[in-house]
């Protein structure tokens, strides 16, 4: 901690970013964002366990570029979204420093560049929890209905007050496909044909881009595990493409990459 | 806006359609559906006057769409929006109900039937009244042909397309235009001298004013679209200046490096270092094969730039990259033949008098390494019994070459003649699975082979070929006489191996964005009526390079290739539809609903999808956002489907459209009809 404070103090002084994007302490002992514009309030920076939200989620907001230059406080998820931001055009070379951190301590190290991070990220592992994986393995054993039946009765506590989308940095689109209503695509009520579509379509336009850092989940307040539904996509498209997303600063999308010696043999 | 005002049209197509629908209680149902304003049916809808029944309603009921309830719209689509364009509507708010191909073609008489023509006609009604107007998109031609491989294809091509008054720029990769029409002795059925056909043709392409010819040379690129290409073309170093260069061959004569096997003799030759493929070549100036030459490998030697009268070598020459704008491409790269081990049990490639058809050729050749007398490579006896080995590898499901390489049969009665012609008492035996002698008096050459010369055909297949005591033994099946096994002791053994695609031709496809099947021929965009054309729009077929092919065939195709390009360059401006993908565009501050993440442009088949900065008024950027060139763009529809803030829409086939015709079924006797 005491070494993040000092880096971000450092940065700040010196003008190197105009604000420190980072975790804070939040109510009920939860971290919270902070955004840390000078050097006398560095203080404010935690790192611990509990810091786990994807703070890449502010790099496209128009409120937060105007600040200017950004520091952020990067988790091993942040960085994979970094890179597969970058990848969409989402953030340009020079226009951020990722602080490369660990939630459990460790040392900061300060990557300036789209290739520092993405040389960074080829060093990391991503490894899940074995009850993450008993998740998965339980979800992989169900037969189609009774998937069916589990997200049906998981769907229809859906809101659609749209706090997945909020948290997902992924999910940056100006216009989203549900407030597309020329035609209007997705029903706008909470009612069980709409909140399956709201929730399949999203999940099917993070297929190959999701980095798996679990905000929708976190997010979600009737507790819908969202990330399992996106971390099954995530292990589909490996197995299909081995593809992962967020690797790589010129990553190729697997799921829209047209390529003309594809053999096809899906359609033979 | 004002109110829709729809026509319906339903055509009876005689009885195609009429045999099982009743066409008359669908123009009365559909009359129902909300903005129809008028709805008829007629016997003939494509006729003169059945055209005019809807040029009239549009005239007189002001009609704001047209929904023909015809056939497809690949038969009569054009028609009849040309027809609505005539009276004055928009031709784009024309559509076509499909009643025939999707509904009386396939099911039978009945009130199913007569109910599906209408669920089809609603959906079109919905959709049309979403239409909107459309204006074709103008784009502009270069008119420069770009022809890849200068064989006998390619330089009728570049004749055909030159002659009518279009420049060409005609690539080779070989330091020699001719292709494998060079190299043959005589041709079939005829009988006539290959080169003395060809050669005349090649000077033609070297002296004709509106031909650049760049041998020697590869395509390295090409990018763009119908009518505005631009092509990057590697002229290899031949290592000498080809302007001082004037051909005496000096350098040639002299260069000590000389026992290189020849490419054009087949192996059968020998060639120096610095060389010219034969002596006919166009353009005839020698190329320094480094992979040879002294110089390059040990450096030292130099002995051809002090020979050289003009002091036209150039050792330290590198390969020029030359970029060019064209118009339209001529595919006409060619075919190869199968070589190497993949025939073990013929001991081809170990056997050194087990040649391949090309090898007889120059065998065969007045030109060739043996003068045009039939001496076999081994100890240069003239052989008493030749075994001519058809299909070897071709019509071979084990080998994976199913299809026929169609030339062989010819050539090897051919083959078989000449050398009867040449040695009278020698004796020449045809193996062959089945004759085909389909053409212009093909069938009367090989009879005559059989008949005239004394050729002996053998219908069955050969297992084996080994060596004993100095003859090769052919061990065969002759299946007309019960199978019975058949042993032949021969000198020497032709085998017209599979006629195959050049090996760069998979990698050259994926370049041009060609299709290509299964063994890497290019594909035509439809078998039968398409068959120069690629899926590609503005890159043509011509030759072997699509599927084996004969020479007379090969020139028929490329005189077609050459007339496609011709009527492709005979307006400045090319027409095409504006079915195309747009990118949505607005007032500002949104400017537009893309987000600029492009992964619209990896999926775009075609690469049609560009980059486009939208900036302010003192040139600051506000957001880089997708466009579609309208050039590129085939209307496929692949990005609409990815984008996921519904920023791309296909004009003429908008969501809006889609919507409505989805939504006129799922909500069919709601209120409407």
């Amino acid at each position: 901690m005491k070494a993040l404070q000092d880096k971000a103090r450092e940065l700040l002084a010196g003008g190197a970013v105009q604000v420190v994007i980072g975790y804070g302490r939040g109510s009920a002992a939860a971290a919270r964002a902070v955004f840390v514009r000078e050097a006398s309030a560095v203080d404010a920076l935690v790192l611990d366990e509990t810091c786990l939200q994807n703070l890449a989620v502010y790099l496209r907001k128009p409120e937060v570029r105007r600040l200017g230059k950004a520091a952020l406080v990067a988790i091993p998820a942040v960085l994979r979204t970094i890179l597969q931001l970058a990848a969409e055009n989402q953030v340009s070379d020079g226009s951020l420093i990722a602080l490369a951190v660990t939630p459990s301590g460790g040392e900061v190290v300060p990557l300036a560049t789209l290739d520092a991070v993405e040389k960074h990220v080829a060093g990391l592992d991503f490894p899940r929890g074995a009850a993450e994986e008993a998740e998965l393995r339980k979800f992989a054993e169900m037969g189609l209905q009774e998937r069916r039946s589990f997200w049906e009765e998981q769907f229809s506590r859906c809101l659609k007050c749209y706090a997945c989308r909020a948290a997902c940095p992924l999910c940056y689109c100006e216009r989203c496909t549900v407030e597309c209503n020329q035609p209007q695509w997705i029903p706008v009520p909470a009612h069980d044909l709409g909140n399956l579509e709201w929730n399949v379509m999203r999940a099917m336009h993070l297929a190959g881009r999701c980095v798996d850092c679990g905000d929708c989940s976190r997010a979600c307040p009737v507790g819908i595990p969202l990330q399992l539904l996106n971390r099954r996509l995530v292990d589909e498209v490996y197995e299909r493409f081995a593809f992962r997303s967020g690797m790589a600063v010129h990553g190729e999308n697997a799921m829209s990459t047209f390529k003309p010696d594809d053999p096809e043999d899906f359609i033979r | 806006m004002t109110l829709a005002r729809i026509g319906v049209f339903v055509c009876h197509c005689g009885e195609n359609i009429s045999a099982t629908v009743d066409c008359a209680k669908v123009a009365a149902e559909a009359a129902k559906l909300p903005g129809v304003a008028h709805s008829v049916d007629y016997k003939y809808m494509c006729s003169d006057p059945g055209q005019q029944l809807i040029q009239s309603a549009i005239r007189e009921k002001g009609l704001t769409g047209v929904v023909v309830a015809a056939c497809s719209p690949r038969m009569h689509e054009p028609t009849f929006r040309r027809a609505c364009a005539e009276a004055g509507l928009n031709p784009f708010l024309c559509e076509m109900a499909n009643i025939r191909e999707h509904c009386s073609w396939v099911h039978e008489k009945g009130e199913a039937t007569t109910a599906k023509a209408l669920d089809i006609v609603r959906t079109l009604v919905a959709k049309v009244k979403k239409g909107k107007p459309l204006q074709p998109i103008q784009v502009p031609v270069t008119k420069t042909a770009l022809v890849l491989g200068g064989g006998i294809a390619g330089i009728q091509a570049s004749l055909d397309i030159a002659n009518a008054g279009h420049r060409v720029i005609l690539v080779e990769k070989e330091p020699s235009i001719g292709g494998h029409m060079a190299q043959l002795s005589e041709t079939f059925p005829t009988l006539d001298c290959s080169q003395c056909i060809l050669t005349p043709r090649m000077v033609e392409v070297a002296q004709h004013p509106n031909i650049t010819l760049y041998s020697y040379s590869e395509l390295e690129g090409l990018e763009g679209f119908i009518g505005n290409f631009k092509a990057r073309i590697r002229r290899k170093a031949r290592g000498l200046d080809e302007t001082l260069c004037t051909g005496c061959g000096l350098c040639t004569q002299k260069c000590p490096t000389r026992r290189i096997p020849s490419e054009f003799d087949a192996g059968l030759g020998l060639r120096p270092a610095i060389y010219v493929p034969f002596p006919q070549a166009v353009p005839n100036k020698p190329v320094i094969d480094r992979d040879h030459c002294t110089y390059f490998l040990k450096g030292k030697c130099r002995l051809c730039e002090k020979v050289c009268p003009t002091q036209a070598i150039r050792f330290d020459q590198e390969d020029e990259i030359v970029e060019a704008e064209v118009g339209a491409v001529v595919l006409a790269t060619g075919f190869d033949i199968k070589h190497g081990d993949f025939f073990p049990e013929y001991g081809y490639g170990r056997f050194q008098d087990v040649i391949d058809g090309l090898q007889f050729e120059r065998l065969a050749s007045a030109s060739g390494p043996t003068l045009g007398e039939i001496r076999r490579p081994s100890d240069g006896k003239v052989p008493e019994t030749v075994v001519f080995v058809a299909c070897a590898g071709s019509r071979d499901p084990a080998k994976g070459i199913e299809y026929c390489s169609k030339i062989c049969c010819m050539y090897t009665a051919k083959h078989a003649m000449l050398y009867k012609h040449k040695v009278h008492q020698g004796k020449p035996f045809v193996f062959y699975m089945d004759i085909r002698a389909g053409g212009k008096m093909y069938e009367e050459f090989v009879r005559r082979a059989m008949e005239e010369d004394g050729v002996q055909y053998v219908r069955g297949r050969v297992s084996r070929i080994y060596e004993r005591g100095g003859k090769l033994v052919v061990k065969g099946a002759d299946t007309l006489l019960g199978a019975r096994p058949l042993e032949i002791e021969a000198d020497l053994v032709v085998l017209a191996t599979a006629a195959v695609a050049n090996a760069g031709a998979e990698d050259l496809a994926q370049k041009l964005h060609v299709s290509y099947d299964a063994h890497a021929f290019f594909a035509e965009a439809h078998p039968k009526l398409r068959p120069v054309e690629t899926n590609t729009a503005g890159i043509f077929l011509a030759g072997a390079c699509q599927a084996p092919k004969d020479i007379p065939d090969s020139v028929s195709q490329a005189s077609g290739a050459a007339a496609k390009v011709a009527a492709l360059f005979s307006r400045s401006e090319l027409v095409r539809e504006p079915l195309v993908a747009v990118v949505d565009r607005q007032a500002p501050p949104v400017y537009s609903s893309c987000v600029g993440c492009f992964l619209c442009q990896g999926a775009c088949p075609y690469q049609a999808i560009e980059k486009e900065e939208i900036r302010n008024r003192d040139g600051g950027l506000i957001k880089t956002v997708a466009k579609v060139n309208p050039g590129l763009c085939q209307g496929c529809g692949t990005c609409v489907a990815l984008c996921r803030t519904k920023s791309i829409d296909i004009q003429g086939y908008s969501h809006e459209q889609v919507y409505a015709e989805v939504l006129a079924l799922l909500n069919r006797g709601e209120g409407d009809a």
